[in-house]
């Protein structure tokens, strides 16, 4: 008998060993070394091109805290997250309850919402770096239209930010819409009925009962903006390349700024890692602080 | 099922933030680790005999910027002239986007995944690749050559450093002018300006009449440096530049203040589009503006030329060109241009499987039917006695030839973190977020901490 179970445990180990490795494996030199090695990096001057780097402790550590670029970047971030929170979530779970609601004879809409997030990135950046164009664009066409002038988003620096948030709200909705939409198919219908048949109205049922029970999923969500938001690149990156100026460098573009334009690698390496760590505790902290409103 | 959730969710976001961060430990590793393989690669083909006819094939990768038809069909013609020559050799032509390339270029060095033969602008950063060993020396090559007798001898030398070639001049030679849209100068009865002051007074009278004066997208930063090196240059000549970077003189001198000042000036009095701080240059939202005839005056280099050909032939009729205007105030020599002799320059990668056959495709990138394509689309070849039929052309030839000096671009001549700490505080100053001083001496600083290090 315990030489069954033990032979039993056994195998399972063995079969845990084989599932686990080529995940481990993966995460090890995928995620784990490259965060190491960018660590070890950020200790270094290097150019990125030769073969030797100079170590020079923690020289580049204190240039970052006093860089004024870089807590731009971050403060710029964290418009983003706030942006991102306030549109993308209730947008995208007003769009998931329609679709809810209208059942099958709404797939149309679910598809074409679903678009955006169907398009490269590269291809939506030069789109709307086109669609906005101050002359041509088509904001200022209908400004022209109406009377008004040329409206210029991507060139003035108190507006860029706020022009490139519009376009990765548009650009994510439709994710955080199917994560919600997902989140709804998983509401038992029980509940639904029962609540009908008590006498609520639809407008009771969503906000006294399908919207506490979507909350983990809209947490989750959440959490997933928060730490997008926060390391986010690409949109950016082809859109405005982080100007004009610094108006709307993120922590991100500032990294590839040094790494790869300045060519200063182990600088580079230094704001990765700050960013790691600053991303970090604000999603620890994130989720601590959204685990506690759940409990009572 | 909610633990679970709350399992998947954390990976995820944890996964968010390692991709990113990953991205820049990977690149960052593989060059460390591989370098001394290159040196032994190298040592190894400078004494295995060249590859013979042995019906295998050697294939070579090319990289290129000329992303515009006329001119990537000159490359594509001798690289097939090439291939037929020397059927021992395939070749992948690659034709990358210029304001992505300096990147990938330092990335495929960093992950020593460099093609064959590629281009640079030379300057600082070939200065750099030479330093950290990626660069071929070519000088024997081209000493067997007829090279050095068919292309110009400043374009030799700027692709040279400490006595050894490492660049090939090929494409094109390329100063800044100033082209306009004559059919709107006539129009309006104005004449090509000879200062500075009657520059802006045509500026004026084009806002008048509801013309954007000049047609520029500073979004990728070196455009608008068109603006501030002229301007400082037509100041006070070349010395404060040059003052500047060797430690003698500094970017706080006067010339500069003045450069920043005037176009800070001229951004004030709406002498750009709307929106130009954040347009693309690469993608033509400025040639828009001209092709529009919405702007009339456009700062930029010759290779306009080759992209009004490839992308409206009809505009070309309407095209003038002038060298940029005398300061009144200064006597500095107004004849100086800048620009560089012979963009861009062909290299061989110290990491190139034949470095023999890649300077033949070189030889045949840069030969005479190719410099003749290079002439019809557009482009002044750095050949020797170079004649040309196309009136513009032929326009921009003579500012050339009259020039006395030719100053290479700042962006180009500068080592990386200075061109780029120049461009964005530059990017400021046009959109009135910095003032002169204030990104001057942010320019300064950047010179000062290169040179202590």
């Amino acid at each position: 008998m315990g030489a069954l179970a033990s032979k039993r445990r056994r195998s399972v180990n063995i079969a845990a060993v084989v599932f686990l490795a080529p995940a481990i494996f993966f995460l090890g030199t995928f995620i784990i070394y490259p965060i190491i090695n960018s660590f070890q990096l950020s200790f270094h001057d290097w150019n990125g091109i030769t073969a030797h780097r100079d170590f020079i402790g923690i020289r580049n550590w204190l240039e970052l805290f006093s860089d004024r670029v870089f807590w731009f970047a971050f403060r710029n971030n964290l418009i983003v997250v706030f942006f991102s929170l306030l549109f993308q979530v209730p947008f995208a779970l007003a769009l998931a309850t329609f679709l809810d609601a209208g059942g099958k004879k709404f797939t149309i809409f679910k598809i074409v919402w679903f678009l955006p997030l169907l398009m490269s990135t590269v291809a939506v950046g030069f789109l709307f770096r086109f669609g906005l164009d101050a002359n041509f664009g088509i904001v200022t066409f209908f400004s022209r239209l109406f009377g008004g002038g040329a409206v210029d988003l991507l060139g003035d620096q108190s507006r860029v930010l706020l022009t490139v948030i519009g376009v990765i709200c548009w650009r994510f909705i439709p994710f955080y819409m199917i994560l919600y939409l997902a989140g709804y198919s998983n509401l038992p219908e029980e509940t639904y009925e029962a609540a009908i048949i008590d006498g609520a109205t639809r407008s009771q049922y969503f906000w006294r009962v399908a919207l506490p029970l979507l909350w983990p999923t809209i947490r989750n969500g959440a959490v997933l903006s928060i730490v997008g938001s926060l390391s986010f690149f690409d949109l950016i990156f082809v859109m405005t390349g982080g100007g004009p100026g610094i108006a709307s460098e993120l922590m991100a573009t500032y990294m590839y700024r040094n790494a790869f334009q300045i060519m200063r690698v182990g600088y580079g390496a230094t704001v990765a890692s700050a960013m790691f760590i600053l991303i970090t505790i604000i999603a620890l902290i994130v989720f601590r602080l959204l685990n506690r409103k759940e409990k009572p | 099922m909610k633990k679970l959730q709350k399992v998947i969710t954390l990976v995820l976001a944890f996964v968010l933030v390692f991709a990113l961060v990953a991205c820049a430990g990977t690149t960052t590793e593989t060059p460390v680790a591989e370098s001394p393989e290159v040196e032994v690669e190298e040592t190894e083909e400078a004494d295995a005999p060249e590859e013979v006819a042995t019906g295998e094939t050697t294939e070579l990768t090319l990289w290129h910027i000329q992303t515009h038809e006329l001119r990537a069909a000159v490359i594509e013609d001798a690289v097939n002239r090439f291939m037929e020559a020397n059927p021992q050799y395939t070749v992948e032509i690659v034709p990358i986007q210029n304001d992505v390339y300096k990147e990938t270029i330092t990335i495929a060095m960093a992950a020593n995944a460099l093609p064959d033969v590629f281009v640079s602008w030379s300057g600082g950063p070939m200065i750099e690749y030479i330093n950290a060993g990626h660069l071929y020396d070519m000088t024997d090559f081209v000493a067997a050559s007829d090279l050095p007798d068919r292309l110009l001898e400043a374009g030799m030398a700027q692709g040279t450093y400490n006595g050894s070639v490492y660049g090939i001049p090929g494409e094109s030679v390329a100063i800044s002018a100033v082209f306009y849209n004559r059919e709107i100068f006539d129009d309006l009865g104005l004449s090509v300006p000879t200062t500075v002051g009657e520059m802006e007074d045509v500026a004026e009278t084009l806002i008048e009449n509801d013309i954007i004066p000049f047609a520029l997208a500073n979004g990728p930063r070196w455009t608008g440096s068109m603006y501030f090196m002229n301007l400082a240059t037509r100041y006070a000549g070349l010395s404060p530049f040059q003052n500047a970077v060797s430690g003698t003189g500094s970017f706080e001198d006067g010339s500069f203040v003045f450069a920043g000042e005037r176009i800070a000036d001229w951004v004030e009095r709406d002498f750009f589009a709307p929106g130009f701080n954040g347009a693309d240059e690469d993608t033509g939202q400025s040639r828009q503006l001209l092709y529009a005839d919405q702007a009339a005056m456009h700062i930029i280099g010759n290779w306009f030329i080759s992209q009004v050909l490839s992308e409206n032939p009809d505009f070309h009729e309407k095209l003038g060109v002038f060298s940029f205007p005398a300061y009144e105030n200064s006597d500095a020599n107004s004849d100086i241009v800048i620009g560089t002799v012979g963009d861009n320059f062909y290299h061989i990668a110290s990491t190139s499987v034949s470095p023999q056959g890649s300077f033949e495709l070189i030889t045949f990138i840069t030969d005479e039917t190719a410099m003749a394509g290079r002439i019809d689309a557009g482009a002044i070849p750095p050949i020797q006695g170079v004649t040309v039929e196309d009136p513009i052309l032929q326009a921009v030839l003579s500012i050339i030839e009259e020039a006395s000096e030719v100053q290479l671009w700042y962006d180009q001549y500068l080592p990386p973190e200075v061109a780029q700490a120049h461009l964005n505080t530059l990017q400021e100053i046009f959109g009135l977020t910095m003032t002169p001083q204030e990104a001057n001496a942010e320019v300064q600083a950047a010179m000062e901490s290169y040179r202590d290090r």
